[in-house]
């Protein structure tokens, strides 16, 4: 059977994406086809926008529209606080939570000398130079809880500490609203060596 | 946790075996190349959702496309297993209670297991990792904890080997600091793992003697050595193994290799203070087997408050007369056990009471004696 080109080019662009199959590549494209011209267009231009209009912020390397990003701009947050995170996805996940009010920093990575990531290939230097630029008094680092996150923390905090600024880590523990019998065995452990004084 | 039946189909040599299965002893009989070893991986398997050594296809028939191994064990609860592989996915699936399972964690422990197989020599006669191993894998099952500081210590060995191949090539400050980060993560996870180990030998050592008594009814005194970093009469593991790691700095970067930790540590045998690698004859290795599996039994079932299933592979041929009827007595305080024999009726010492089975393997045929 003969398909059209404009049509497997379309499939085989879309399955490109993370998580999508050539089948559901192939669903999302013929869905595209019966919608209305509108949609098509919209859909188009929000893709190209992502692009276009979105760029790393200056500051905190985090997605933004403008040189600086929106939390980096607005007076209203701690400036004297930094989060550092992983990836920016990490940035969305905190800021969701409503309850960090200061800025960010987003790393793009963490150390993994296996996979041929040293220090060099992490925005570590940027970082230092915003205690130069900025009035900053603490650093929580936000680094997942592996073994690479954590060993990321560790050097961040002996190239930090030095310079007169206090270095936290973000808890760890069981899940709230989830049940302690669910919790796994691993995460049980953690969190009774990680136990606070009430 | 009991298994009174099991099904096998295509499994190996067992193209259609039913048997049922007695909640004391079981000896599983036969010739050899029978299957009677195919017995014992198919209830490991249930168990642990693997074989013992052999890959997934290789316990497929080689005239079959699939294989199913079915069991049913019964507790507080009766719960039904099934395994089932086929070669045109190329993939075991395995079912409990007819749901499919799809992490292998969700299993394991529940139905504990404990083998005792020919290759355990390698405990006690091989190298050091092969006694790391044994502990390690003890110590995992009764502890989640400890096997989340061993998975991370590995892989910060890992992590640090490459820093340091790089640093033994040229020498970079900011690449020092890299390092030194490492090191402090291996000083962490390595610190748990010593304490872990450490206090495990200590309460090891009480089930060990206990089953080597049982075993050899006299007063000669099993133990076994923690050898780890030189901790001396030192408390503070972690300062001590800060110290080491900071002795050898220069020497790791110049061979560009993990030199100091638990990686390294080994586990000495002795009985009545002799080393049993060195002087032990084979029978004194393979006691002293057979003695370190029931220690791991009784340490599992006291800890996890489990019951296992306990799977004693050909453990009868080495052992002299004596031995061989001890082991069997001791057996009765164990609960359901598993052991292969080449032939029953070599074995009039061996203890069977009238709840134990005695099941013997014939071309396509079982035969309970």
């Amino acid at each position: 059977m003969q398909i059209a080109e404009t049509l497997l080019i379309a499939i085989d662009e879309l399955s490109k994406l993370p998580g999508i199959g050539k089948k559901t590549a192939q669903r999302l494209a013929l869905h595209i086809i019966k919608a209305d011209k509108e949609s098509a267009e919209k859909l188009a231009k929000a893709i190209i926008d992502l692009k276009e209009k979105l760029m790393l912020c200056k500051k905190c390397f985090n997605l933004s529209e403008d040189e600086l990003c929106d939390i980096c701009k607005n007076p209203k947050r701690d400036q004297s606080l930094i989060c550092v995170v992983e990836e920016v996805s990490d940035v969305i996940a905190i800021e969701k939570s409503h309850e960090f009010n200061g800025l960010y920093h987003v790393l793009g990575g963490v150390l993994s000398p296996l996979m041929g990531i040293g220090a060099e290939n992490l925005r570590i230097k940027e970082l230092i130079n915003r205690f130069h630029d900025e009035e900053i008094k603490e650093v929580i680092l936000a680094l997942n809880p592996d073994t690479e996150g954590e060993t990321t923390s560790l050097y961040l905090a002996k190239l930090i500490k030095p310079l007169g600024i206090k270095v936290t880590r973000i808890a760890r523990g069981i899940p709230i609203g989830g049940d302690l019998e669910f919790a796994d065995e691993a995460t049980i452990g953690k969190a009774m060596l990680n136990r606070i004084d009430l | 946790m009991i298994l009174s039946l099991m099904e096998l189909r295509n499994f190996r040599k067992h193209i259609n075996t039913n048997l049922r299965f007695s909640e004391g002893l079981n000896y599983i009989v036969g010739g050899n190349g029978i299957g009677k070893t195919t017995v014992l991986e198919a209830i490991y398997l249930m168990c642990s959702t693997k074989s013992f050594y052999a890959k997934d296809f290789e316990m497929l028939n080689f005239n079959a496309s699939e294989f199913e191994v079915k069991g049913l064990f019964k507790g507080i609860t009766t719960d039904k297993v099934r395994v089932y592989y086929r070669s045109a996915d190329l993939k075991k699936y395995y079912f409990l209670n007819d749901k499919i399972i799809t992490r292998s964690s969700d299993v394991i422990g529940k139905f504990p297991v404990v083998t005792l197989t020919p290759d355990d020599h390698s405990i006690t006669q091989g190298a050091p990792s092969d006694r790391r191993r044994f502990v390690d894998s003890v110590i995992s099952q009764a502890s989640k904890t400890y096997l989340n500081f061993l998975i991370d210590y590995n892989k910060t060995l890992k992590h640090r080997a490459v820093v340091l191949t790089k640093l033994s090539e040229r020498i970079i400050p900011s690449l020092l600091d890299e390092l030194d980060a490492w090191t402090e993560n291996l000083i962490n996870n390595g610190t748990e793992i010593i304490l872990h180990r450490k206090n495990f030998i200590k309460r090891f050592n009480e089930y060990l003697k206990q089953s080597y008594f049982k075993i050899m009814g006299n007063d000669e005194l099993p133990e076994i050595k923690y050898q780890t970093i030189d901790i001396g009469d030192e408390e503070n593991i972690k300062g001590r193994l800060t110290d080491l790691i900071t002795q050898n700095r220069e020497n790791e970067i110049r061979r560009g290799a993990n030199l100091i930790g638990p990686h390294r540590d080994d586990f000495i045998f002795e009985i009545n203070g002799i080393n049993l690698k060195t002087f032990g004859s084979q029978g004194q290795n393979k006691t002293f087997q057979t003695v370190l599996r029931f220690a791991e039994f009784f340490y599992l079932k006291d800890i996890t408050g489990n019951t296992p299933i306990f799977l004693l592979d050909d453990v009868f041929g080495e052992l002299d007369a004596f031995r061989a009827s001890k082991v069997s007595e001791y057996l009765k305080e164990v609960g359901q056990a598993f052991i292969t024999l080449t032939d029953f009726a070599n074995f009039k010492y061996l203890s069977k009471t009238e709840t134990d089975l005695v099941i013997k393997l014939q071309d396509g045929e079982t035969v309970y004696v």
